[in-house]
């Protein structure tokens, strides 16, 4: 019996990925409130951008990613993918919810109302988060061998209803109202492309970090609870 | 030998269906008193609903869709003839077909009645020329809740409360349907008759069908996998 | 505030809240799981203290 446990795999890649995250973070906070130039139409508010769009484009990586576990569960059916799936997804709704808040704000601070029906990215982004809200009620009302494979079918079917969500949502608004909001993005300027490559960075670090850190506690977890059943019944 | 199975396993519901009639008659009726409620909710003052018709008539549709998904599996569940199917040498594509094709017939057992009530009580203005092409929105439409329906009722099946985790799982996949079916229903009824919008609300709903259909047949042999 | 500072201020405010909490969260359950090993290792050091035999059950790695 040794005294020093053997690291648990994926502690190291939580501290680097950590680390890093932490690093970007920094330096994209600099360089979105201190170097990025203004926004010539929408002044200071357009700051919410690089950090609101980063955000929702992780989060969208978060379900890609539970759906690629999902199916990797359902053909290995390793544990590994049921509790990669489950904190791809929590984070992923941690990252839409905040997307949905600053929306909000965004548009209150441009278009002077907290909800605007007619912005498609931000209705799309509700919807997704109702969506991915009902995987955590199911995974309450199932057990062990059926919540695993539930959950995995259901983070497929999840991912496949998030672009029709958000086609319905566009398509209505074309016939609607014609008129589309732009919300800077496709003619940045340079300057800004960095910042906000940069902040893309960022999010994402900090999702694959988050990601580590929930799966090295779930491995924990679990050598603990098998820990306490071998106590048991020795 | 698949085609015959599937007949089979349709058959056995519609059987059971027209024995009891409880789910059809109930789906209808909750769709009335849907109608007659959204009717007297929005009230407004001039009476004239015409605008939100399609709306009410895709809202209603959707409850009532979680009413009838809700109840497929009712029997099979209650009377154990899941676990004899199950070990039948039936595969689980054909299983999944069979309840999609049921669940279709309900649905278009309650539009039959729903889509000439709403023209009765909401429109005022054009809508009997253009029930064709509704009835075909709606056809398209019932695909989807069929796919979708079997799908997440399979999955509410085994689980506690689930007559409660089916509409949290089932309604916001069914957005895009509601949104795509009353899209529809306003381009061709109540005044403009805007056909290139209905075209292309319709080719949504297909392309929903299509990959419901693809993520269904893909998982669905894990769903019951016990 | 002008031009509308006031509300990137909220809106990163609640960015950095959230994602706080959700560490705290993590946080929170790797104290759990320490707790509970703590638990643990008083209650093997209880039972090897009672049964001389020093291989108590739980002795595995």
């Amino acid at each position: 019996m040794t005294d020093t446990p053997a690291r648990i795999p994926g502690e190291r890649a939580a501290l680097i990925w950590g680390v890093l995250a932490t690093i970007l973070v920094v330096v994209a906070s600099i360089g979105v409130f201190l170097v990025a130039p203004g926004d010539a139409d929408q002044g200071i508010v357009q700051r919410i951008f690089y950090f609101h769009v980063a955000i929702a484009i992780v989060s969208l990586v978060a379900f890609a990613v539970a759906c690629v576990a999902g199916i990797l569960f359902l053909r290995t059916r390793r544990e590994r993918w049921d509790d990669v799936g489950e904190a791809a997804i929590r984070i992923g709704l941690l990252f839409s919810v905040l997307v949905v808040i600053t929306g909000s704000i965004w548009a209150k601070a441009s278009w002077g109302t907290w909800w605007v029906w007619s912005d498609p990215r931000l209705v799309t982004y509700l919807i997704v988060v109702l969506i991915y809200a009902a995987y955590f009620v199911l995974r309450s009302s199932a057990e062990d061998d059926r919540r695993m494979r539930y959950s995995a079918i259901y983070s497929i079917a999840g991912f496949a209803s998030v672009p029709l969500s958000f086609y319905s949502v566009r398509v209505a608004e074309s016939f609607v109202h014609p008129v589309v909001f732009t919300r800077g993005g496709a003619n940045m300027p340079g300057s800004m492309l960095v910042w906000f490559v940069v902040s893309q960075a960022a999010i994402l670090a900090l999702f694959i970090a988050l990601l580590e850190v929930e799966l090295v506690g779930r491995r924990s977890e679990r050598a603990l609870r098998q820990l306490v059943l071998r106590l048991e019944n020795p | 030998m698949r085609g015959r199975q599937l007949a089979a396993l349709v058959r056995k519901d519609l059987r059971l269906e027209l024995r009891t009639r409880e789910t059809i008659v109930a789906m209808v009726l909750f769709a009335i008193v849907m109608l007659v409620i959204l009717e007297f909710g929005l009230g407004t003052r001039d009476g004239d609903l015409t605008r939100f018709a399609g709306g009410l008539m895709w809202v209603t549709l959707a409850f009532t869709a979680v009413l009838g998904v809700g109840r497929s599996y009712v029997a099979e569940r209650e009377q154990r003839v899941l676990d004899g199917l199950l070990v039948a040498p039936v595969p689980r594509v054909v299983l999944l077909g069979a309840k999609a094709i049921a669940i279709l017939i309900y649905m278009a057992a309650v539009e039959v009645v729903v889509i000439p009530l709403v023209g009765i009580f909401f429109v005022k203005g054009p809508y009997w020329d253009s029930i064709g092409w509704i009835a075909i929105t709606a056809l398209l439409a019932d695909v989807c809740i069929a796919l979708a329906g079997t799908l997440f009722s399979g999955l509410a099946l085994f689980t506690r409360a689930r007559d409660l985790i089916l509409p949290v799982l089932f309604l916001p996949a069914l957005v895009p349907v509601v949104i795509a079916g009353a899209g529809a229903t306003h381009a061709v009824a109540g005044g403009p008759h805007d056909m290139s919008e209905w075209r292309g609300y319709c080719l949504f709903l297909a392309a929903y069908a299509i990959l419901f259909a693809l993520v269904s047949v893909a998982t669905y042999d894990a769903v019951f996998d016990d | 505030m002008s031009g509308g500072a006031q509300y990137v201020v909220a809106a990163y405010a609640v960015i950095w809240f959230l994602v706080l909490a959700y560490v705290v969260v993590l946080a929170a359950r790797s104290a759990r799981i320490g707790r509970r090993l703590e638990a643990i290792t008083r209650l093997l050091d209880r039972q090897e203290q009672r049964a001389d035999p020093p291989d108590a059950p739980g002795d595995a790695p």
